[in-house]
């Protein structure tokens, strides 16, 4: 348990830019260095917990859950969104005094970059896990569909549960 | 506690918390859709924050985590200090801490029923297509020049096919950021 909490803690102090950064992050720690869960499992965890309202990084608690039960994933929980509650209680109070906020933006922005690689090498490792045509087919046109419409992810990961379940 | 109180008596911390548990029930969509629904809430409705200060913790939030999250924890924190913050947070994550954690119980639970196999199997192209178009929408909006492409090359090589800790590729790039924004500072 300890060791979940002090990995959630790290992942939660480095995780900025949306949260879509979590999804490499938390696949190479959990799938590739701890093999707490398959890639299959991360997966499905990205499509639960894209059905809350929550932000992505409710994956924690997914796979907390999974890794160590109800209390894991409380632990996941809090953990992952300690530190940018705790800084932006600080924020919150220095506010009007943070002069270097344009070195933090000027940085940020110049990560996103980064953000956007890794982002991309996760989709890259996820397809691995797709074997059948109808499945990549399936892909592209859910990328379509992303890409071209402003349809709500939750939405979509709903129908396409159905239309998996009927067909 | 209250770090400025504005010209409205002090807001309960029971609001705080039933408001932003509100917004974490009823914001599907996720991060600017929340954003969004607590400015409507929170400064439209019951004028608790100016719409600069929401706008402030908006830039501020984007710094670490999500967005909508510290959204909400400023708000909070405006209002009644660090009480308030944190029970923003907690009731802005119930609802979906809740959900999830039924969830994940289920999947586990049934995750050998063959229909549930089906259903999953088929929302996976799905969420591997939804994280594609991020790329696309984030590469078009945050790559831009020949420095920031070779960087997003760079990492995605790293992480991709050099298989190198995603963990250290994102804490170097940040050094390598953060050079850069100096850098930036000093010529102009």
């Amino acid at each position: 348990m300890l060791t979940l909490a002090w990995t959630y803690l790290r992942i939660g102090l480095i995780f900025f830019g949306g949260g879509y950064v979590l999804i490499p992050l938390l696949q190479h720690l959990l799938v590739e260095q701890y093999k707490w869960l398959t890639l299959r499992e991360f997966l499905d965890g990205v499509a639960i917990s894209q059905l809350t309202p929550g932000p992505l990084a409710m994956l924690a608690t997914f796979t907390g859950v999974r890794v160590a039960g109800f209390g894991g994933g409380l632990v996941a929980t809090i953990c992952i969104f300690a530190p940018c509650i705790v800084l932006m209680l600080f924020v919150g109070r220095y506010y009007a005094r943070l002069k270097e906020i344009d070195l933090i933006r000027s940085t940020l922005d110049g990560v996103l970059p980064a953000v956007v690689g890794l982002v991309a090498s996760a989709a890259w490792s996820l397809g691995t896990t797709l074997g059948s045509l109808r499945e990549w087919l399936t892909l592209l046109v859910a990328f379509c569909i992303f890409r071209w419409t402003r349809i709500n992810p939750m939405v979509m990961i709903l129908g396409a549960g159905i239309i998996g379940m009927l067909f | 506690m209250t770090p400025d109180s504005h010209q409205h008596p002090p807001v309960s911390l029971w609001e705080i918390f039933a408001l932003f548990c509100t917004v974490g029930l009823t914001g599907f969509g996720g991060g600017m859709a929340i954003v969004a629904l607590a400015e409507r809430m929170v400064v439209k409705e019951r004028q608790w924050v100016s719409p600069e200060e929401f706008l402030h913790g908006l830039a501020f939030g984007q710094i670490l985590g999500p967005f909508s999250l510290n959204t909400c924890t400023f708000v909070g924190y405006r209002l009644r200090g660090v009480a308030g913050g944190l029970l923003a947070a907690a009731g802005f994550l119930l609802p979906s801490f809740l959900i999830v954690s039924l969830l994940a119980w289920l999947y586990l639970r049934f995750q050998h029923l063959h229909l549930l196999q089906k259903a999953l199997a088929g929302t996976n192209p799905v969420v591997i297509g939804l994280i594609c178009a991020v790329v696309l929408d984030m590469g078009k909006k945050q790559v831009r020049g020949g420095g920031a492409w070779l960087l997003a090359l760079a990492t995605f090589a790293a992480a991709a096919l050099l298989k190198l800790n995603v963990a250290l590729v994102l804490a170097a790039s940040l050094v390598w950021a953060l050079a850069a924004a100096f850098h930036k500072r000093g010529t102009s």
